[in-house]
């Protein structure tokens, strides 16, 4: 079967992040699941003439759960992920992401890795719940590694990325509770048109974060100042909300952004209401 | 670059672009049309596949990532000659195949579905189907199917149980 014209592509399996970092920094496109990178003919973009696969590098298939963290390989699939942090007090909101994100036999293929590393996916779950839960990442690059916050992360990406490989993601369990709320179209299956996650640190603080509204997931930091040191309900939490909505709706084919900007109160009163009773959601 | 792996018990090799598609390996070089290609985005779930016993989109699934895999098809499954999978037998049973597109990609995932979760309740099937989309909107029959499966499989162990006394 003559699948392509031109040169073989080369395609790398490697056992060890060295390997995979060398070939990063020798061209190679990183591919973990695929599920994001085999869709680009679809969308026009050719598919890169040198790749690297994750998937035989053990320690990067690993979910290690400590007392005061988690630590998670790039290459574990939502469903891995799920399954591991199932009932761990504080991570409700994560566990929820990774369980209700996209369909069950995509899940079992996308890693976390790809979710953090697509660059163009806005409408990605785990992003907004690890910024809640104030994760860290760390990259490799020849010369060792670095770890830095998410945020930090997702504002400097595009180039970090260029040269480095996302190889574990760390969450503090700092958090008592946490909730992740989606609003997809259909109950399944659709990306959804916007995502709120929340969590409560063991002193009372709360971080709120989105997804998909905007073309990057952020922290909505004008609602936490002013949920900061207050005892509010759900209905009080959505009419600060609706105060401090500063999003710029993205629009795209499930929606408008204006829809994805004037969702956000209901899904913060959802996602309180879930916080209240512990999480998840 | 040679892509070797199990494909329904026995040993495959592929020559050629290891991000080709499973899919298309499996249609247009090994004559199995069974898995569909249909919406080729991972959203409609006809071209589903086990990969080493777990259910996953053929369409987006380089064939570069099965080296060393088991993959079975539908066609690994039964060949309709032999005996149906129980679940098959189910299906055929109450009647549920519509216009049949999607049923492929049905029964690949909602075999493995039943092998892990033999106490599945409805919402949970409903769940385990949510990737597998059918046009036909034939859902309840087949949750109906999956559900009287799943009660027939358990009267059947506590019969054994019960003999075994």
């Amino acid at each position: 079967m003559d699948m392509r014209e031109g040169p073989e592509r080369i395609f790398d399996s490697v056992a060890t992040v060295a390997e995979a970092v060398d070939a990063r920094a020798a061209g190679a496109a990183v591919l973990a699941g695929g599920t994001w990178i085999m869709r680009d003919p679809r969308r026009g973009v050719a598919l890169p003439e040198r790749i690297v696969a994750l998937s035989k590098i053990a320690e990067l298939q690993r979910v290690d759960v400590l007392d005061d963290r988690v630590s998670i390989g790039a290459a574990v699939t939502h469903a891995g992920l799920a399954q591991a942090i199932n009932g761990l007090a504080g991570l409700e909101g994560l566990a929820a992401a990774a369980t209700g994100a996209a369909n069950p036999a995509i899940r079992r293929v996308a890693t976390v890795g790809g979710n953090l590393c697509t660059l163009d996916f806005a409408a990605a779950d785990l992003v907004p719940a690890l910024l809640a839960l104030d994760a860290q990442v760390e990259l490799m690059v020849a010369d060792g590694g670095r770890i830095l916050p998410i945020s930090t992360f997702l504002a400097e990406r595009a180039v970090l990325l260029k040269t480095a490989l996302l190889t574990r993601v760390i969450v503090p369990r700092a958090a008592t509770a946490s909730a992740h709320v989606r609003l997809p179209l259909r109950k399944a299956g659709d990306y959804p048109v916007a995502i709120v996650s929340v969590a409560r640190a063991s002193g009372g603080a709360i971080r709120v974060a989105v997804g998909s509204v905007e073309p990057v997931a952020r922290r909505w930091t004008a609602l936490e100042d002013e949920l900061s040191g207050k005892a509010v309900t759900p209905e009080e939490t959505q009419a600060l909300a609706e105060k401090t909505n500063d999003f710029m709706g993205r629009d795209g084919i499930e929606a408008e952004g204006w829809y994805r900007r004037e969702v956000l109160p209901a899904l913060v009163r959802r996602a309180f209401a879930a916080l209240q009773k512990g999480g998840a959601a | 670059m040679t892509v070797t792996f199990q494909l329904n018990g026995d040993r495959c090799r592929f020559h050629d672009d290891p991000m080709t598609p499973l899919l298309d390996v499996l249609r247009q070089e090994k004559f199995l049309t069974g898995a569909k290609a249909v919406c080729r985005e991972g959203f409609c779930g006809a071209c589903t596949v086990h990969v080493d016993g777990e259910p996953v989109m053929s369409c987006l699934k380089p064939v570069g990532l099965v080296s060393g895999c088991s993959v079975t098809t539908i066609e690994g499954l039964s060949s309709g000659d032999q005996t149906l999978h129980p679940l098959q037998a189910a299906f055929e049973a109450a009647d549920v195949v519509q216009c049949g597109m999607c049923f492929p990609g049905m029964v690949m995932s909602l075999s493995a579905f039943v092998r892990d979760n033999p106490e599945a309740t409805r919402p949970e099937i409903k769940t385990a189907m949510s990737g597998n989309i059918c046009r036909c909107t034939g859902y309840e029959r087949i949750i109906d199917a999956v559900a009287d499966h799943l009660e027939a499989q358990k009267s059947g162990r506590q019969a054994k149980e019960t003999a075994h006394v």
